[in-house]
């Protein structure tokens, strides 16, 4: 029996979802280091909502089109490098993973936010990271206000959300969403071929102020999510070749 | 005879909920916060099954999980794994140690439930008045 014979035969036994066939794809293409990035723009290129995505996070200051200073994929991708596909690859899974997350275990439908139309946060609020390190390495964020992560806490335990929950409760909620979110698209990253070898359990504290550092070839995706009165920010960041 | 289930998962969030879905039923809930304290309830208990997560300081789940394979007396303790790591290569090295059935995170509580039965009798408890 083949290793994928032998996975579906376990994926069957656990009843465990497949990778989707798309996502799969585009980032095998990525994570092949011999691809070219004309190979790579080519295949962004042919669907028009990957290649207007390419071009957002290309140019993360821009409010609309109008102000983009990078126009094309083939600059996005030169300019910004393979990790940005790879971003793009992977921001589905990781808005599914975080979607699923919010509607199993909180019953929380989150509406996917245009980030710069979001209000962001002010003073002190939740800051939660999780690394992952192998082939590929890279970072998950998440944050939200302390109302907000107070909220998640008391829906996560089954509370009714006016009841009072500790803020150490809501930290730990809070990092296990993330565990189970950052896990999830790891996960995906490792079918794709870039294996991540290790999943750090996840941090969270108290911040008043978020700057992440992107290092040449890394990709930064920038995501806003809502189920009122919960706000929600996640940053990823993921470098594929380490 | 109530049946004795160990959950063990570094995140006190993951632990009430498991214990939560369990309230309803003649269960003995125990729990570890990682593979260490896993595997010494484990072996002071003698739970009827194991809930075990993988991502954990201290002591990870697949260590603690070959650590329970290696114990002649504890080996044949059922396990289920709880766990947001669904990578093929992850599963797969996983099934081959021998758990009894793996269970992605996120999820639902009647999901572990309907796994745990497969597995272990649960009882639901009389009611009170």
């Amino acid at each position: 029996m083949t290793e994928e014979q032998n996975y579906n035969e376990v994926a069957r036994r656990y009843g465990l979802e497949p990778i989707p066939e798309s996502v799969l794809r585009l980032t095998q293409l990525v994570s092949r280091q011999d691809a070219g990035l004309d190979e790579i723009a080519g295949f962004i290129k042919k669907d028009p909502a990957l290649g207007r995505r390419v071009l957002r996070l290309a140019n993360p200051g821009a409010k609309t089109a109008a102000d983009y200073t990078i126009k094309t994929v083939d600059e996005a991708l030169m300019r910004n490098g393979i990790g940005c596909a790879l971003l793009l690859a992977m921001n589905a899974p990781l808005s599914e993973a975080l979607v699923k997350t919010f509607l199993t275990m909180l019953s929380l439908k989150l509406e996917c936010l245009d980030v710069h139309q979001a209000v962001p946060l002010q003073g002190n609020h939740l800051l939660g990271t999780i690394k992952f390190s192998g082939h590929a390495t890279g970072q998950v964020y998440l944050r939200l206000s302390f109302d907000s992560a107070k909220q998640v806490a008391a829906r996560v335990l089954g509370l009714d959300p006016a009841e009072a929950v500790d803020l150490d409760a809501a930290k730990d909620a809070v990092g296990e969403l993330l565990n189970i979110m950052a896990g999830n698209f790891k996960s995906n990253l490792c079918d794709a071929g870039l294996e991540c070898c290790r999943l750090e359990p996840p941090n969270v504290f108290s911040t008043s102020g978020f700057t992440t550092v992107i290092e040449p070839g890394c990709g930064l995706e920038r995501m806003a999510f809502s189920a009122p009165p919960i706000l929600l920010f996640v940053d990823a960041r993921v470098n594929p070749w380490s | 005879m109530p049946t004795k289930i160990l959950s063990i998962d570094d995140s006190r969030t993951i632990r009430l909920i498991v214990a939560k879905g369990f309230q309803p039923y003649d269960v003995i809930m125990f729990e570890g916060a990682n593979g260490e304290e896993g595997l010494a309830v484990a072996t002071r208990e003698r739970p009827d099954l194991i809930i075990l997560d993988v991502t954990m300081p201290v002591m990870d789940g697949v260590t603690m999980l070959g650590k329970l394979k290696e114990n002649s007396d504890l080996k044949q303790i059922p396990v289920i794994m709880l766990t947001a790591e669904s990578g093929r290569e992850n599963v797969l090295k996983i099934a081959r140690m021998g758990v009894r059935d793996y269970l992605v995170k996120p999820f639902k509580e009647d999901q572990l439930i309907e796994k745990v039965s497969r597995i272990v009798p649960l009882q639901k408890k009389p009611a009170t008045t």
